[in-house]
């Protein structure tokens, strides 16, 4: 037995606790200033976050009032709202989720249920993917060769369009994620009664998947509602009350981009609000979102 | 080369089954357990458990699945510090010092007291690292000290022969036993005092096992050693006082030749013919 | 005969159920969808900005030009900033993002991690004009009182970061579009280096506790080594949002033309300059054209910056 012979070549288990009394207490250092220093970090976010609820609030609350659901957007001075865009958030939203999530969910579908590993459903994943974190100012830029240059004008549905393809890699996303996530053996089980394939999966899968799938829409929803690039070349942005799909049409974040920089206090003012309805919206969307997923826990 | 005897012994018992070895009276206490409540959250998963472990000698706990044997391992070196809502209340005596003390050098401790883990976890470095990282963290070695501590480990650990000519290559690389044969060598190149084994052959083939408890036959010379197992015939092998666990207290702890052969208790008795567990 | 060949198996389940075969259709025409919209989304841009790159070619990614009267447009100045306030904003971010996410999985009680994890993804979710709305009234105002003066007195006299450090203190410029795609970009990696170093094994962390180790140290030796290449991800995934980003960059930096080597300076970027002077461009001009190029350019780097990070990311992320 060899493991014996050299047993002796070090001293037995007693160590020499000065060195390590050193070490440590250096090496406690350098731990205590790297969790103050994350710690900082945290709170240098937290910080942020509320800086920015706050100034929104601050700002926001100022020029809150019954007028702004009412009246449309006027020239400055005039009392003017933001009825128009608000309306034309909530229709682009709308359409741009109905439109986008049925095709997101056939992927997600596709990836999840049919495709799999093959070399067509990691081409598909691999670009959904990137087209998730694409700079949506692309897609606008996209959108208006295809729907508005050759239909010679600015339009709802151009919008619509360019929020629904930013819709799609999201709800692929959490789809082919929460279809996963499914054992076999409930599928196995329902095949095993008899069921052909695309009823297991709309049946039962897509019941089971239910928390999964909502709260992808909903976070779709959340972003869409707050994007403004995507939508300055599509619907370009309406001063006008116009609910018509064909014509240019309003939206919040567009419609706070312009008063923004503008000279005018009142559409500044404006602005702030328009600012705080956008952001409490989307965020109040994003925290649902997250109920409906931990609902089933 | 009185080890080689004790070991050819361990082995041919092995072949007995539950028949216990043979050994000599218990040494002085090395880490004494008194009063010792464990709380998951409110549920109170050890209770008023007082245990000795003695100096330089082996002791194998047993007893059915959540029955708290391995949370009382992880007690020892206080492992649950890192989880929220786990705490501890009694004693837990070593030099004096009482383990569960909120004001423990935690660090200080584990070098102490170190701890072998049911699956091998090599570190994602070379096999040299994988020796050298815990060393670095309480000594300040030489280079060639540092190889002389490396040499020392893996041999202690039965492995050097099969790794001295590949100690620059990823330890990922090594079979699942001689992967938590470098986790044992790890673990005692730190020089610990006391070392933990939670089920550390429940991953492995048989051959690699038999190595393994070889391998506690031959360290139990220098170190203290508390070895959790779900085998009894293991227990059998290697211990030699065994502690009988059962929902959360101690029921039993003798010599191991007394515990398989003639235990005090009906419920230990139970357990180890098998009739549950 | 044609009977019996028409019972076998797969026959009979193919007439019985013709919605399986549909239903399977439609999933994959929608995969295949993805596709051809990717495909023709590079495609438009390209061919849109075809009369740009035929008039100026290869010089027009090194031309500083951007001279609108004359119609002489180049892409030089606004690659330089997109590049510059992103590398600069991954710069200031990843120690912050790190350190949160360091915090959220290692270091906060139990009761904090949800609240603090669920606040950093909402800073995630802010709308991106919202974050140039901010960054405009709130953070302007404080770079041209307090921190552009103070930065630029620090910095004088030191070689190279005198000349970085300088130019008018007017609060927008390359640098406050740092700060404020910084601030962005945070989130985003902070949240993805928690979920990826949450998938190291606990048995791992614990065996690096089993020998002594502080939080730091396993930390740096063990979870940030396993981890290495989705975090690499995490920040590309960063990256590729601080290239693309658009209302926050054009609220605060400024809108030059013109290169500035000081980062006080005022500059563009892709986004932002397609932004601006979108509506100043006719259809069919070389003015829409030119930008609709640059737009191929923003793709064409966001897309390799995204490739890689998805390459480095999935693997340890999928579900």
């Amino acid at each position: 037995m060899s493991a014996s012979m050299t047993s002796g070549s070090v001293p037995g288990p007693a160590k020499d606790l000065k060195v390590a009394r050193a070490l440590g207490t250096r090496r406690h250092l350098t731990n205590t200033v790297v969790k103050a220093l994350c710690i900082a970090a945290t709170v240098l976010g937290l910080v942020l976050l509320g800086s920015i609820l706050f100034t929104l609030i601050w700002r926001g609350a100022a020029g809150l009032s019954l007028t702004v659901f009412t009246h449309t957007t006027k020239p400055p001075g005039s009392n003017g709202g933001l009825l128009n865009a608000i309306v034309g958030t909530l229709i682009q939203t709308a359409a741009g989720t109905v439109i986008g999530t049925p095709i997101g969910l056939m992927v997600g579908t596709y990836l999840a249920e049919y495709g799999r590993n093959s070399p067509l459903a990691n081409a598909v994943r691999f670009v959904s993917d990137v087209l998730l974190s694409a700079p949506s100012i692309l897609i606008g830029l996209f959108v208006y060769e295809i729907a508005v240059e050759p239909f010679g004008g600015f339009s709802g549905i151009a919008g619509c369009i360019a929020l629904a393809i930013i819709v799609i890699p999201i709800v692929v996303r959490t789809t082919e994620d929460m279809l996963r996530l499914i054992t076999p053996a409930l599928r196995e089980a329902a095949i095993g009664l008899g069921a052909p394939k695309w009823k297991v999966i709309v049946l039962i899968c897509y019941r089971a998947a239910m928390d999964g799938i909502v709260t992808g829409v909903l976070l779709a929803i959340a972003r869409i509602a707050g994007e403004t690039a995507p939508l300055l070349f599509t619907s370009l942005g309406n001063l006008n009350w116009s609910v018509s799909l064909k014509q240019p049409m309003a939206s919040l974040p567009v419609t706070i981009y312009q008063y923004a920089g503008s000279a005018f206090d009142d559409w500044v003012q404006l602005a702030w609000v328009g600012a705080l309805l956008i952001t409490f919206g989307v965020l109040a969307i994003n925290i649902a979102a997250r109920l409906v997923l931990s609902r089933g826990k | 080369m009185s080890m080689t005897s004790e070991s050819t012994q361990s082995q041919n018992a092995s072949f007995g089954g539950v028949q216990a070895r043979a050994h000599a009276a218990m040494n002085a206490a090395r880490i004494s357990i008194r009063n010792l409540d464990f709380f998951y959250g409110d549920h109170r998963a050890l209770k008023g458990i007082a245990l000795d472990l003695p100096d330089r000698q082996v002791t194998g706990m047993i007893g059915p699945s959540g029955c708290g044997k391995s949370t009382l391992l992880r007690v020892l070196n206080r492992m649950y510090d890192l989880y929220p809502g786990q705490h501890a209340t009694g004693e837990v005596m070593m030099d004096g010092d009482n383990i569960i003390d909120p004001k423990m050098d935690l660090n200080a401790l584990r070098a102490r007291i170190g701890m072998v883990f049911q699956k091998p976890t090599p570190f994602p470095m070379t096999i040299a690292e994988n020796i050298a990282f815990g060393v670095k963290l309480h000594e300040r070695l030489s280079k060639s000290a540092m190889e002389e501590r490396i040499e020392w480990s893996l041999t202690r650990a039965a492995l050097w022969g099969e790794v001295k000519d590949r100690l620059q290559t990823s330890a990922m690389g090594l079979s699942g036993g001689q992967q938590q044969r470098l986790c044992i060598a790890r673990t005692i190149a730190v020089r610990p005092e006391v070392i933990l084994l939670d089920e550390p052959t429940s991953a492995l083939d048989p051959i690699s096992t038999l190595k393994i408890e070889e391998l506690i036959d031959e360290l139990k010379h220098d170190f203290t050693i508390a070895i959790v197992t779900h085998n009894m015939q293991q227990a059998a092998r290697c211990a030699d006082q065994v502690a009988f666990f059962y929902l959360g207290e101690m029921v039993e702890c003798a010599p191991a030749a007394q515990i398989f052969t003639s235990p005090k208790q009906k419920r230990t008795q139970e357990y180890v013919t098998g009739r549950f567990g | 005969m044609q009977q019996a060949v028409a019972l076998t198996g797969s026959s009979v389940a193919r007439r019985s159920r013709p919605g399986d075969p549909i239903f399977a259709g439609i999933a994959r025409a929608s995969g295949v969808f993805v596709l051809l919209l990717m495909g023709s989304l590079i495609l438009s841009l390209f061919i849109g900005g075809l009369q740009a790159f035929r008039r100026f070619g290869a010089s027009f990614l090194v031309s500083t030009t951007w001279d609108p009267v004359h119609e002489v447009f180049g892409a030089a100045v606004s690659v330089y900033g997109t590049v510059t306030t992103s590398v600069l904003a991954l710069i200031l971010a990843v120690p912050i993002a790190f350190g949160i996410a360091f915090f959220l999985t290692e270091l906060a009680p139990a009761w904090m991690r949800r609240p603090v994890g669920v606040a950093v993804e909402l800073l995630a979710a802010v709308p991106s004009i919202i974050y140039g709305m901010w960054g405009f009234f709130v953070i302007v105002p404080i770079m041209s009182q307090y921190v552009e003066p103070t930065l630029i007195d620090t910095f004088d006299g030191i070689p190279v970061l005198e000349d970085m450090f300088a130019g008018p203190p007017f609060g927008t410029g390359l640098f406050t579009a740092a700060l404020v795609l910084t601030v962005m970009v945070v989130p985003f990696i902070a949240a993805t280096m928690r979920d990826v170093f949450e998938t190291v094994p606990p048995v791992f962390k614990e065996s690096a506790y089993g020998v002594g180790c502080t939080t730091w140290e396993v930390m740096r030796s063990i979870v940030i080594p396993y981890t290495r290449v989705s975090v690499v991800g995490g920040i590309m995934l960063g990256l590729g949002r601080a290239l693309g980003e658009t209302m926050a960059v054009t609220f605060v930096i400024g809108n030059s033309d013109h290169i500035t080597a000081n980062l006080f300076g005022s500059g563009n970027t892709i986004a932002s300059i397609v932004a601006l002077e979108f509506p100043e461009s006719p259809a069919g001009s070389l003015k829409l054209s030119s930008l609709l190029a640059l737009g191929f350019i923003l793709f064409v780097i966001s897309f390799i910056v995204l490739a890689i990070s998805r390459t480095l990311l999935r693997p340890r992320l999928k579900v």
